[in-house]
């Protein structure tokens, strides 16, 4: 059988996994079952402060039907086509609230706060887990592809932009039928295929999901603690 | 230690205590669910509605202190996320903008505030603290838009000469031995377990050497019995160590207003419990020394404070747009374009999609092959189509003419152009279709019985060159020929890109029409054309225009440039070796197997986008079936001048041919007649019978294709 490749029941098993480590460590990792459907996903959901100085967008160029705005360090942008309503809010009263001598507020404009949504499912196709994901804004906006291009890494971003085939695009969610960024697993035989190759020879048992998503994770601010594969090592020997 | 001297150097001034405010943080399931409130439960109901946010005191260093609302917050019993604090608020939903804006602020915040007064006084915030901790929540949804205005408001009652702490703020592994940070740790673990709860907002302790005690705020009375030291630990969001979050303000007016006669000092732990790694660290909590003042003992509430900034720091709305998310007609687009963009990610990286859904499409019929043109470019995510056609919908179309339904026949039948218009509408509201139930005037088909009929003839050139001064791209898709006539002279004449349809029985053929060269200048223009048209006259050879300039020794019908490619009328559709049947298609055109309008529908489309995606557009070089093997001229291949289907072989080929001199539509000399004299010229046309264009061309009949069929049957054979 080729090793590099999974099965679903291997990614249940692996997911379930990572699901023990996950409660253990309080890393925020579930289980969405689909209603009326064996099939669900991992989800977990994340804070991230993203700097707002990651230099401009690299996006393909050739297809902008819905213009959208093109950085994040104005996380207003929609509200200018609009009257300000705040316009005839004012009164005494809350200008002196806006000397509040007991409120510390903090400017921050040199980082952005992004709400993260990742999913991990199986695709049947690739014989892969694909990691889905999507970002908010604090007001509950979800990015545009541009503007996510923008909260990847520059390192990252020129590397993932520059194969052939964007390796981060959108698609709709298999399981919820709603737009996704998602990370194409085209590549994903490719990397963990030594991987899973060397593990017999180190005598390591290997997590599928969980090396697989140490590799892509972080490009997108999802980190995997080393807990868990420290952890794998000595509860699961084999 | 650092905190001493920074201490050492601190005024009094910079010793008073300032909360961090919390931010909003509203996730995209809370608007959804809000809509749903508002289209089913709320409807015009304006009365406050309960919610519920919750806030989390593990965030890591440089996240604001956030209060977040999910879709889960209409759900007031609903489970709270583990190791997160509830916070109850108020929601206030106004109708209309305007009605948002008149909300009194002012009173609204006070009605709160007082609230949480009349909590403290009576001791009912000791039993139910989490009244000290809650929102309003102001909106106004506008479900037009997707635009969601909002405004929160966190009370918190202020002391009116502020507070003050004794000494700097100090990180909890400062003074606190690792033992005592665990056995802190086990304390609060167990007063989660002992009430149920994954978190405890407001917490009392009592601490020695290597012991730690907790108890709930009311328990205040048999807690601290004989202690001189009172320290209160609260739950807190803020991740700042200079600063405590907002849940202590009120938590430190009820300390004062119950025990302040007593207290002069209280230690505040701000609580603060972090897993990073898989670790779960509490050391890096604050202590607090604050001076708890004495209020005084009257009933009067205090002033009060907690509508949140907007993202421009000044006190006012935010407002988010959601409509990219939330709109069907907008998720419809996005969806339709994103498998669109896959096939430029995945498969074809250099395809220009914009050059495609931009292109503006005028779609000559509204019939079979109308019909599949138009599916296809919906397909393509084409958003600008519009159809002429002057027939009803007839019992028989709907089963081959997938526009239409039953009920489109009833009545006489609609108007195909415009049930056309509705069925795409239906199908992808982001279309932008328009139709025109007209007739398109046909040579040989006088218009001149009255007046009357000569200028409705009128109209319809007129607004005919209209629609195509105004598209791109016009397919020709009507069944018969004469009708072809008046757009391909036209759009000749324009330099509008021209794709032809026609089917036969079991063969089809899918073109485009040679893309004349721009119109230099006037003057330059008229007098090549002068010229053309007098050797075009002089001349007595029926040779195909351009022939005599092409390279010699070159195939004839090899790398055609776009501009000297034929028309419809140029190069016959009679079926290359099928020419015994001695018919054009058109006249078979009524039957035809079932399958062929939407072959040839759709070629014709991929056509236009092969076309498009070429850098020379419809100047482009003709590929012919011996470009098979060849490196393709674009990213989706071949670009042919004319595609020949034979349904009963399931082949097609390729073949490519010239423009003739002696077109009777698109030769420089109707060209020229029709630029010079317009409708005049067209109406002769009309009224002529056939000789008028053979005269003119020096060609044989529009209508007898027998005598042409030579001429025609040789370029298709040498073509092949």
């Amino acid at each position: 059988m080729s090793c590099s490749v999974l099965d679903e029941e291997q990614f249940r098993l692996s997911c379930q996994l990572l699901l023990q480590r996950s409660d253990q460590l309080g890393d925020g990792w579930s289980w969405e079952a689909v209603q009326g459907s064996e099939e669900g996903y991992l989800r977990k959901t994340a804070l991230r402060s993203v700097p707002s100085d990651w230099g401009p967008l690299h996006d393909q160029k050739g297809f902008s039907s819905h213009p959208q705005p093109q950085t994040l360090c104005d996380s207003t942008g929609h509200e200018k086509e609009e009257q300000d309503p705040a316009a005839s809010t004012g009164s005494d009263f809350l200008r002196a609230e806006e000397e509040d001598a007991g409120s510390y507020t903090v400017t921050n404009s040199s980082s952005l706060v992004l709400q993260y949504e990742y999913h991990i499912l199986f695709s049947c196709s690739y014989g892969a887990p694909v990691l889905y994901f999507r970002a908010f804004t604090l007001e509950g906006r979800s990015l545009a592809l541009e503007e996510m291009w923008s909260t990847i890494h520059p390192n990252y971003r020129l590397c993932l932009q520059n194969c052939p085939l964007n390796a981060i695009s959108q698609q709709e969610h298999p399981l919820l039928g709603q737009p996704f960024f998602f990370f194409h697993p085209c590549r994903t035989e490719e990397f963990m295929g030594p991987v899973l190759q060397a593990a017999p020879d180190q005598g390591r048992p290997v997590n599928y999901v969980l090396s697989w998503l140490s590799v892509v994770g972080p490009v997108v601010g999802l980190d995997v603690p080393l807990q868990y594969c420290t952890a794998l090592h000595s509860t699961k020997p084999d | 230690m650092a905190s001493d001297i920074s201490g050492a150097s601190l005024s009094s001034e910079d010793l008073k205590l300032q909360f961090a405010p919390f931010s909003s943080a509203l996730e995209a399931g809370f608007w959804h669910q809000l809509t749903q409130k508002k289209l089913n439960d709320y409807r015009l109901d304006e009365s406050p509605k309960c919610i519920k946010g919750y806030y989390y005191n593990g965030d890591p260093v440089g996240l604001p202190t956030r209060l977040t609302l999910e879709f889960s917050a209409f759900d007031v019993d609903g489970p709270t996320p583990a190791r997160c604090c509830p916070a109850l608020g108020m929601l206030y939903n106004t109708n209309t903008l305007d009605a948002f804006k008149a909300v009194d602020k002012k009173a609204l915040l006070e009605k709160e505030a007082k609230e949480i007064w009349e909590a403290i006084q009576s001791g009912a915030a000791l039993k139910n603290p989490s009244v000290l901790c809650r929102f309003i929540l102001l909106t106004f949804a506008d479900l037009k838009k997707y635009h969601f205005y909002y405004w929160f408001c966190f009370p918190a009652l202020c002391f009116p000469e502020g507070l003050k702490i004794i000494q700097p703020p100090v990180i909890l592994e400062e003074v606190f031995s690792p033992k005592q940070i665990s056995a802190l740790q086990e304390a609060y673990d167990g007063l989660c377990i002992k009430r149920g709860i994954t978190a405890v907002p407001f917490f009392l302790m009592k601490y020695a050497d290597d012991a730690v005690q907790m108890a709930l705020l009311e328990d205040w009375e048999a807690f601290f019995t004989d202690t001189k030291k009172i320290t209160v630990g609260v739950y807190d969001p803020c991740t700042l160590s200079q600063h405590p979050g907002w849940p202590l303000r009120n938590l430190l007016v009820l300390l004062a207003k119950q025990w302040g006669s007593k207290l002069d000092l209280v230690e505040v732990l701000c609580f603060r419990d972090q897993t990073l790694q898989g670790n779960r660290s509490i050391q890096h909590s604050v202590l607090f020394q604050v001076k708890l003042p004495e209020l005084p003992n009257n009933s009067v509430c205090l002033k009060s404070v907690g509508w949140e900034k907007n993202p421009k720091g000044a006190m006012g709305p935010r407002m988010v747009n959601l409509s990219e998310c939330m709109d069907p007609k907008r998720l419809a687009e996005s969806s339709v374009d994103l498998n669109l963009k896959l096939m430029r990610w995945r498969l074809v990286p250099s395809l220009d999609l914009d050059k495609v859904v931009n292109t503006k499409c005028l779609l000559l019929g509204a019939g079979t092959l109308g019909c599949n043109v138009a599916r296809t470019l919906m397909g393509w995510g084409v958003r600008h189509i519009t159809f002429v056609d002057n027939a009803k919908i007839s019992y028989s179309n709907p089963v081959r003419q997938p526009l239409y339904e039953f009920e489109d026949c009833l009545g006489g039948g609609k108007s195909k152009a415009t049930a056309a218009v509705d069925r795409l509408t239906k199908i992808f509201p982001g279309v932008s279709a328009e139709g025109y139930n007209m007739s398109i005037p046909m040579p040989g088909h006088p218009v001149n019985f009255s007046q009357a009929t000569l200028s409705q003839a009128q109209k319809d050139v007129v607004q005919l060159e209209k629609l195509i001064s105004e598209h791109d791209v016009v397919f020709l898709l009507m069944d018969t020929r004469e009708s072809r006539w008046l757009p391909t002279v036209i759009a000749a004449s324009k330099r509008k890109l021209v794709v032809n349809a026609a089917l036969g029985f079991d063969t089809f053929v899918v073109m485009r029409h040679g893309l004349k060269k721009p119109h230099v200048s006037q003057s330059v223009y008229a007098a090549t054309d002068s010229s053309t048209s007098c050797s075009s006259a002089s001349s007595s050879s029926s040779t195909p225009a351009g022939a005599a300039l092409s390279v010699p020794g070159s195939s004839l019908f090899s790398n055609i440039p776009g501009h000297k490619l034929g028309c419809y009328f140029c190069n016959d559709v009679v079926a290359p070796g099928d020419s015994t049947r001695d018919r054009t298609l058109d006249q078979q055109c009524t039957v035809s197997r079932p399958g062929l309008a939407m072959i040839a529908g759709a070629l014709a489309v991929e056509l236009m986008v092969s076309i498009l995606q070429h850098s020379e557009g419809g100047y482009a070089v003709a590929s012919s079936s011996d470009d098979r093997m060849n490196e393709p001229p674009t990213s989706l291949g071949l670009v042919p001048h004319q595609i020949r289907g034979f349904l009963s072989r399931f082949d097609n080929v390729l073949p490519a041919s010239l423009a003739f001199d002696k077109c009777t539509a698109c030769s420089p000399v109707v060209l020229d007649h029709y630029e010079r004299e317009g409708f005049s010229f067209l109406s002769k046309v009309f009224n002529s019978s056939h000789s008028f264009l053979e005269d003119l061309t020096g060609l044989t009949l529009l209508h007898q294709e027998t005598q042409a069929a030579e001429i025609w049957d040789m370029s298709d054979d040498e073509s092949i």
